[in-house]
């Protein structure tokens, strides 16, 4: 079995990213289950996407990760990364965007929410198994924010910690996106794969 | 043709492969996706021959498809939990009356609750509705569930329930679909009059000896065979060499596919510590009313203890224990009347594997602490309760209605829709919110006994036609004094932008003449309807003005579409030199379009930061302009926009 959590924003892409994995989870013949967090949580919430695969041949049950089980935590803002650790897995690895997405309470709040700090305690808690993506950089460089996901997706195929290679995930993008889009997504893919 | 679906887009597809001619409903999360994919379906050309509508409220469709039935349609209804206490008066009755064409109500349960007001359980409602209930554990059984559903229904004449929760609605897998439906054709003959579409008082008698003679028989029916299989399958699990289980585990809905996991998770972790687990048994119930008894008397031979699984109601609970007396059967039934497992929310995989493995007498076999905990005390993460989106229309409402109110003490009466966001700070702008259109006649209640107090009701489009019209009605009949805020976006914005009868648009293409709310109000005998446009502070304040001072029930309408509907405009401009940093933009609206940055500094602002605007967020709406006291937030003009 093979667990990924996404976790981010309303609006950020996660539910795409989803559909993304579990259409690659698919060509490669394994049984396949997404769930998704919507609703009233997607006006301005945090939205957690669970993937689960079973790249063993076997059959997925609960449509929801167990804590302690997720093999990846995919985040597409720092905090929600550190919010989803409670799924990670002892050998689990988390790929994170490093920009910080503020709440409305932060504003009004007297204490801002600072992401660099919730970087530092993942990186104390985590070492190599936090990966760092410098998503402010690459999305300047796409020039769009919309390619997020793509970019983190790459991001993951990029650790080799996912039984998926490159080739295999502009397949499912390929299957998944408007095609008037897929040149940019996969202009995403090719900057992280350099 | 395989897809990849979320539950609800399944079960669209099973009733439309079940030859389905009408399906309606009213939008509610996490039900409103079947009737958007049959339309989307049915606009692409490929779900020939069935209507689809969203009817005005939940009441308006089940109504509606009762008739399609009796000329001996196949029909679909759809809605949320709650919806079902709307429809309730229909639903009681068109079980006593029967239907011909099979008529199947989904009707989603949200455990938590994480979109609803209650934890009702649907499956306790069929049992007082005395109505057939089946309760998926899976998406795939789900969409099997929802054909049988149809053959349930014509077999015996009645309704029949499906109902999922959240977590079937919104999980998605591959299936296994049709490209083209075809909806079944409807006799030739159309309705034939009978005396028995008229419910009379003996009519009624006979009929309730009919349900109660055949609720034991479907009960029968689902104990036995392939339909047991399909949807209350037994297995047997724990140590192969040991003698007859003693120990059972009986879980419904979304709790059996935790279950599973869970049992997965402990024998994998007693193998790991070399611990035997006990031989047990296992029983999903997908047919929790009418109970498969025989099935469950069977299961029960040799146990003498019960664990039972299951989210919002004990009904299985119940139904062991009722059986229990009924059979003489010497059973434990452990669950909520022993305090084993959670009484209300949502279960998961974790909180079960560890009752599980106590149950199991191996509680070392439980789930293991995580290995890695967050210090949220040492750098804090911010948390995100869902607030209005930014340059909602709702919130110059709001705010336009507070600074009218002024010092004037108010009752605000809040309703179901995006606009209860309308509590948070610091709007803080909601005082109470119960049910759908209830502000409207809440307020009347609050304006007989505490007339010191302004009532306002704050009230949505969509809950204006679904549910609000009879409360004005009775705010002119019986000469409330209220101010009627209408807060007409276009749409029913939270549960995803569905069409409604103010706006004209329908599901089946063609646009019939939108029904006007201030028409309504007028007609309905309001004698004060003020109109303004909501991204106008001084226009909105006002119109508010004129309609809180009216007295008698007035009327204030605040039209602009749902940010949903509109493209962009260019995002707001914020002055660096001359931004004061007095943070009033953000404490008096909360746009999540505007942050603040406590390290800005400027030659207004000092070392007290500076407010910034969000680009990606903010679409132009205008209203942090008319809140700035200095001037400094502006919107490009628009030959720079252009550009």
């Amino acid at each position: 079995m093979l667990n990924i959590l996404l976790a981010g924003v309303g609006g950020q892409g996660t539910v795409l990213a989803a559909k993304v994995l579990a259409q690659a989870a698919q060509d490669k013949g394994w049984h396949v289950r997404t769930a998704e967090t919507i609703g009233m949580a997607q006006r301005g919430g945090n939205v957690t996407s669970h993937v689960r695969m079973g790249n063993k041949g076997e059959q997925v049950n609960s449509p929801l990760i167990a804590r302690g089980t997720a093999d990846m935590v995919i985040a597409f803002e720092p905090a929600e990364a550190a919010a989803a650790l409670k799924y990670l897995a002892p050998h689990g690895v988390v790929v994170t965007a490093t920009t910080g997405v503020q709440p409305v309470t932060a504003a009004l709040s007297k204490q801002p929410y600072v992401a660099a700090g919730v970087v530092e305690q993942m990186q104390r808690l985590l070492g190599d198994r936090l990966v760092l993506v410098d998503d402010a950089d690459l999305v300047k460089q796409v020039g769009t924010i919309k390619v997020l996901n793509t970019i983190l997706l790459a991001s993951a195929v990029k650790t080799s910690q996912l039984p998926l290679n490159f080739d295999e995930l502009r397949a499912a993008i390929k299957a998944c996106v408007k095609p008037r889009f897929e040149e940019l997504n996969f202009g995403a893919v090719a900057l992280v794969e350099g | 043709m395989k897809k990849f679906l979320m539950g609800n887009e399944a079960f669209a597809h099973a009733a439309l492969e079940a030859g389905v001619n009408v399906v309606a409903g009213y939008p509610g999360t996490p039900s409103s996706e079947v009737v958007e994919t049959v339309a989307k379906l049915h606009a692409a050309g490929v779900a020939e021959g069935v209507h689809v509508e969203w009817s005005t409220n939940e009441k308006a469709a089940l109504e509606l498809l009762a008739g399609a039935s009796y000329a001996g349609a196949r029909t679909l209804y759809t809605c949320k939990q709650m919806g079902l206490n709307v429809a309730s008066d229909p639903l009681m009755c068109v079980n006593y009356v029967g239907i011909k064409g099979g008529m199947v109500l989904y009707v989603a349960d949200d455990p938590g609750p994480i979109s609803s007001q209650t934890e009702q359980d649907t499956r306790r409602f069929a049992a007082f509705a005395k109505v057939p209930v089946l309760d998926p554990a899976t998406p795939e059984q789900g969409f099997a569930m929802m054909k049988e559903a149809f053959e349930l229904s014509e077999r015996y004449g009645t309704p029949v329930i499906v109902r999922p929760t959240t977590r079937i609605c919104h999980a998605s897998a591959f299936f296994d679909v049709a490209e083209r439906t075809v909806a079944r054709p409807v006799p030739e003959e159309g309705f034939v009059r009978d005396s028995k579409w008229v419910i009379f008082p003996a009519r009624a008698l006979a009929a309730h000896h009919d349900i109660n003679k055949r609720l034991p028989e479907i009960g029968a029916e689902y104990s036995v065979g392939d339909r047991a299989t399909a949807f209350n399958p037994v297995m047997r699990g724990g140590d192969r060499q040991a003698p007859d289980a003693v120990l059972g585990i009986v879980a419904g809905g979304v709790s059996t596919a935790y279950a599973r996991e869970a049992l997965e998770m402990v024998e994998a972790r007693a193998a790991e510590l070399g611990v035997s687990v006990p031989a047990y048994k296992f029983m999903q119930v997908g047919t929790p009313h009418p109970f498969p008894q025989d099935l469950a008397v069977s299961f029960a031979e040799g146990l003498t203890d019960i664990l039972v699984l299951e989210e919002l109601d004990g009904v299985l609970e119940d139904e062991l224990l009722r059986l229990a007396g009924l059979r003489h059967l010497a059973y434990n039934v452990h669950g909520r009347v022993t305090g084993e497992v959670r009484a209300a929310g949502e279960n998961d995989v974790d909180d079960i594997a560890a009752r599980l493995a106590c149950y199991l007498g191996i509680p070392q076999c439980g789930p293991v602490e995580p290995a890695v905990v967050y210090d949220a005390a040492d750098a804090p993460l911010p948390v995100r309760p869902p607030v209005l989106c930014a340059g909602c229309p709702h919130r110059g409402s709001f705010y336009a209605v507070k600074r009218a109110l002024g010092k004037t003490p108010a009752i605000l009466c809040g309703d179901i829709g995006c606009y209860t966001l309308g509590n948070a700070k610091p709007l803080d702008a909601v005082d109470t919110c119960l049910c759908m259109g209830a502000g409207i006649t809440m307020a009347q209640g609050f304006s007989v006994v505490d007339p010191g107090k302004k009532a306002l009701a704050f009230v949505g489009d969509s809950t204006f036609f679904a549910s609000g019209m009879t409360g004005v009605a009775n705010a002119v009949y019986n000469q409330h004094d209220i101010t009627i805020v209408v807060l007409d976006n276009a749409t029913t914005a939270m549960t995803g932008a569905q069409p409604h009868p103010g706006t004209g648009q329908t599901l089946m293409g063609p646009k019939s003449e939108p029904i006007s709310i201030a028409a309504t109000l007028a007609t309905l005998g309001v004698k004060c309807i003020e109109t303004a446009n909501p991204l106008n502070l001084e226009e909105s304040i006002v119109a508010a003005q004129r309609a809180i001072d009216f007295e008698g029930p007035s009327a204030l309408i605040f039209v602009e579409p749902c940010i949903q509907l509109k493209k962009p405009k260019p995002a707001a401009q914020i002055d660096t030199q001359t931004c004061t940093g007095c943070k009033k933009c953000i404490n008096e609206i909360g746009c999540p379009g505007i942050g603040f940055n406590v390290f800005a500094e400027g030659p207004k602002s000092g070392k007290r930061g500076q407010a910034f605007v969000d680009a990606g967020l903010c679409n132009g709406c205008g209203l942090c302009t008319q809140v700035c006291p200095s001037g400094v937030i502006t919107l490009p003009a628009k030959e720079a926009a252009n550009a």
